[in-house]
């Protein structure tokens, strides 16, 4: 009744629309608002959100069952995508476009999820430090030479799970403990703050060398003057596996099992898919692509060329359990 | 008459089972066997978090003592510069949210903070030959963050405690023959220490479910393997035995602090709630004051919240439209819809264990606290889990559907959980002011229980529940995780829209959201006072 009320109020003053499509989202950025609006106007199908963190909605979905409003579950990082279609949340569906853009390795083999946009973890030097003029595996992020040099977040951050992850499926889980103790006896300080901290510090000369997320560097270029001047004192280098490329993960989209407004919901995720959407992904928050030809943001170019790493969406999820394992065994906190 | 009663009764047994369905559910995991992910944890980290834990407690439970008693001290028996401006500014840092003063003390003073860039160009050096650094980044750091915004507790309690109830107790060891510091020491500190604790109980009950502040600031403690198990190993089951054992630690908190009240109140007869007779401070005595009061003010609320007007300031244009209207309305709505929820429950629930006394709603109403010392997140969990159970239920009896989540009551049901600790210890001091003389001498002279309540009661309780129902408001309108998760489609508040923005790193834009929190709850304080002063 309450609920009723509060929607009706809303609803009188905006414009009426034919049908709608219900999000529950773990991406809380401003772009993707953007990219709604465009929906809607595009189609006259109105777009309805909520926004959470990935586990609480997955365990909501769980709760409310064949009752969920849900049509689409948006979601961040492989473990989640891992749960989500473990626990049976998504639907398979049938989309010749979303099948013909998206590759092969950025969706699931069952057509449950399609990844929307991927992010990569990289390396910020600061430019003075005398480590900036080279290439960089991950692995040797654990040589003593770096002594005092690594900036990196808490392992309780996914991004540093699903990095763990990728180091466990390309060497076990012996080598990933060695890797991982000998990156904590490198850090500059216990793991602490956000990616943006890392870099920060990095720039500031607390130790040289941060571990982070490539769009969090954009979001920093286009804020104060003081975050701007820390991207201008830092080189972006793309590690890479010794056998492979550089870690990737992904933000998916997928239809809810119980979708009301399954038309709809496949609609709005071939949307997401389209040219324009991924430009304003990739240029509104800094993300890349995940469909060919797709132009991404000025300044990620000017970092350099991505290459993939070559381990599955999958995989990285089911090391997910492992890799914060391994952290507590090293003593990553 | 005895109708009245059992309605009562029956009323409150319902209200606290509902509230502690989300706790049992939890608290049921504690049984579960060990998992291999427990084994792991326990072999690994649970000392850490163990230990991290309780440094928190202690370190938040001294602070706030400190900082809460003595303001509370100063302000209630002695006048000096400002004191009447303190008297108000102390409980103004209980409008920052933690998450926010954590926030801008790290982007003041931590490694690239812009205070600390400030001193090392001063001197003209590089942050790295600095040999030694303190980094707010720790645990001390999260200790002295929380125990700033969250000495107000502890300052509350004690001010009413001593500004009216103990003035006849302090007034007779003026007249013998002691200094102000045998006073203090042999009469102030103890009688004053039952409010004490029932204050610093709230604040490390706040600082343990913490859940922002700690990861941010890398420390350890069991919320952060909480989540770690149900977010990195995808373990919802070892997840909630990990907060049943917290919850157990605060039980036996909670239990603790009743016992001690229980032997150690020194109450005055009832007749003589007169204010206590202040003393003037002169030189250095004063200065002394001074600063001791405004320091916690400077730290608590004065500097966040000029950094906090210089942001708004510069961004308030790119923020401010029709859709952030509507969240403010939000957040106001819910604010004064569950603020006078949760106060009235509470009020049902602790008058009835007075009037009624049996040792299970007694337990029941101590258990029903611990919503207050879990995370929001996990509280949500427990709800939907509950929420599950009744939507199957009604699916195979009715084969219809029905939603609670996502609903107003779905959130307003999550607050109540979550917040109700609050209200009932603030009814549970307000009702230990009232000499149970008064209930008999109404039952004898025949006056029905509803004439009791109205007559007698209510004008007695009428400040509690006064200031339950803004301390609510203003902790729910800095409400995070549950709202996020239980909330319905399209819908924000102001402190979701903070986290948005600066998850964004829109740091600058974030304030806007965030002053418009602490302005509210700055309003609230205020009224708080006020009212307070009148009474």
């Amino acid at each position: 009744m309450i609920k009723k009320l509060a929607f009706g109020a809303v609803l009188l003053a905006s414009t009426v629309y034919a049908s709608s499509v219900n999000i529950y989202s773990s991406r809380h950025y401003d772009t993707d608002k953007e990219l709604f609006k465009k929906f809607e106007q595009k189609t006259g199908i109105e777009v309805k959100v909520i926004q959470a963190k990935d586990d609480a909605l997955i365990k909501r979905l769980q709760t409310e069952g064949k009752n969920s409003p849900a049509d689409v579950f948006i979601t961040v990082d492989a473990a989640r995508i891992q749960r989500a279609t473990e626990n049976n949340l998504f639907q398979a569906i049938q989309s010749d476009v979303l099948t013909s853009r998206i590759p092969e390795a950025l969706r699931d083999k069952d057509n449950r999820w399609f990844a929307i946009t991927k992010r990569a973890r990289i390396i910020a030097i600061r430019k003075d430090s005398g480590f900036e003029n080279k290439e960089y595996t991950y692995e040797e992020l654990a040589d003593p030479k770096y002594k005092g040099q690594i900036m990196v977040r808490s392992a309780s951050n996914v991004y540093n799970q699903s990095l763990m992850a990728a180091m466990i499926a390309h060497h076990g889980e012996e080598y990933a403990k060695t890797w991982a103790e000998g990156v904590v006896a490198n850090m500059a300080r216990s793991p602490k703050g956000s990616d943006r901290d890392q870099a920060r510090g990095a720039a500031a000369g607390f130790g040289s060398i941060a571990i982070m997320n490539t769009y969090y560097l954009g979001k920093l270029a286009s804020g104060n003057s003081s975050d701007k001047e820390t991207v201008s004192k830092l080189k972006v280098i793309f590690p890479k596996f010794k056998n492979g490329g550089t870690h990737v993960n992904v933000s998916a989209a997928g239809v809810a099992k119980y979708a009301k407004n399954k038309e709809n919901a496949i609609k709005f995720i071939e949307f997401l898919t389209s040219t324009e959407a991924q430009e304003i992904f990739a240029k509104g928050n800094y993300e890349y692509p995940v469909v060919k030809g797709a132009g991404i943001s000025d300044l990620v170019a000017s970092w350099g060329t991505l290459e993939d790493d070559n381990i599955s969406i999958s995989d990285l999820g089911n090391n997910n359990k492992k890799a914060v394992k391994v952290f507590d065994l090293a003593g990553w906190k | 008459m005895i109708n009245g009663l059992r309605g009562l009764k029956i009323s409150s047994v319902i209200f606290t089972l509902l509230i502690s369905i989300p706790m049992i559910t939890i608290f049921t995991y504690l049984f579960i066997g060990n998992t291999e992910n427990w084994n792991h944890v326990k072999e690994t980290v649970l000392l850490d978090y163990i230990f991290n834990t309780l440094y928190i407690m202690i370190g938040v439970g001294l602070l706030t003592t400190l900082l809460g008693f003595s303001t509370a001290y100063l302000v209630s028996l002695y006048r000096f510069t400002g004191s009447k401006f303190f008297d108000l500014a102390l409980v103004l840092p209980f409008a920052i949210p933690t998450y926010i003063l954590a926030f801008i003390y790290n982007g003041m003073f931590g490694i690239s903070g812009n205070v600390t860039g400030f001193i090392l160009d001063l001197f003209g050096k590089n942050i790295s030959e600095v040999p030694f650094f303190w980094d707010i980044q720790s645990i001390e750091g999260a200790i002295l963050v929380m125990s700033l915004v969250l000495y107000p507790y502890v300052y509350l309690v004690c001010r009413t405690y001593l500004s009216f109830e103990s003035s006849s107790i302090i007034e007779a060891a003026r007249t013998f023959n002691l200094n102000t510091w045998q006073v203090l020491k042999k009469v102030i500190i103890p009688i004053s220490r039952p409010a004490i604790i029932a204050g610093a109980t709230l604040a490390i009950m706040e600082a343990v479910s913490d859940y922002g502040t700690m990861d941010y600031f890398g420390v350890n403690t069991f919320v952060t393997g909480i989540f770690r198990l149900w977010e990195g190993m995808g373990s919802i089951e070892d997840a909630s035995k990990l907060a049943s054992i917290l919850m157990t630690f605060v039980f036996i908190l909670i239990i603790l602090e009743r016992f001690q009240r229980r032997n150690k109140t020194y109450k005055s007869s009832g007749k003589d709630f007169r204010p206590i007779t202040k003393i003037q401070l002169k030189g250095w005595h004063n200065n002394v004051a001074f600063i001791i009061c405004f320091l916690p003010f400077f730290f608590g609320f004065l500097l966040p919240f000029v950094q906090l007007i210089f942001w708004f300031a510069e961004s308030y244009e790119k923020i401010i439209d029709e859709d952030f209207l509507e969240l403010f309305l939000n957040t106001i709505k819910l604010g004064l819809i569950s603020a006078f929820l949760i106060t009235s429950i509470a009020l049902l629930v602790v008058y009835n264990f007075r009037l009624n006394k049996d040792k299970p709603s007694g337990t029941f109403v101590q258990v029903i606290k611990l919503g207050y010392s879990i995370p929001g997140a996990v509280v949500a969990v427990g709800i939907l889990s509950f929420f599950g159970i009744l939507n199957e239920l009604y699916l195979k009896l009715f084969d219809n559907s029905f939603l609670v989540s996502g609903t107003l009551i779905a959130i307003l049901f999550g607050y109540i959980v979550r917040f109700i600790a609050i209200s009932i210890n603030n009814f549970e001091a307000g009702f230990n002011r009232i000499p149970q003389s008064y209930d008999d001498a109404a039952a004898i002279s025949g006056v029905g229980n509803v004439k009791t309540f109205t007559k007698v009661i209510v004008p007695l309780i009428k400040n509690s529940a006064f200031a339950s129902f803004i301390v609510i408001f203003i902790e729910v309108i800095k409400e995070l995780p549950l709202t996020m998760v239980l909330r319905p489609f399209d819908y924000d508040t102001l402190a979701i829209r903070a986290l948005e923005l600066n998850e964004q790193a829109q740091t600058i834009e974030s304030a806007v959201p965030s002053l418009s929190i602490v302005v509210i709850a700055m309003i609230s304080v205020i009224l708080l006072i006020k009212n307070m002063k009148k009474a």
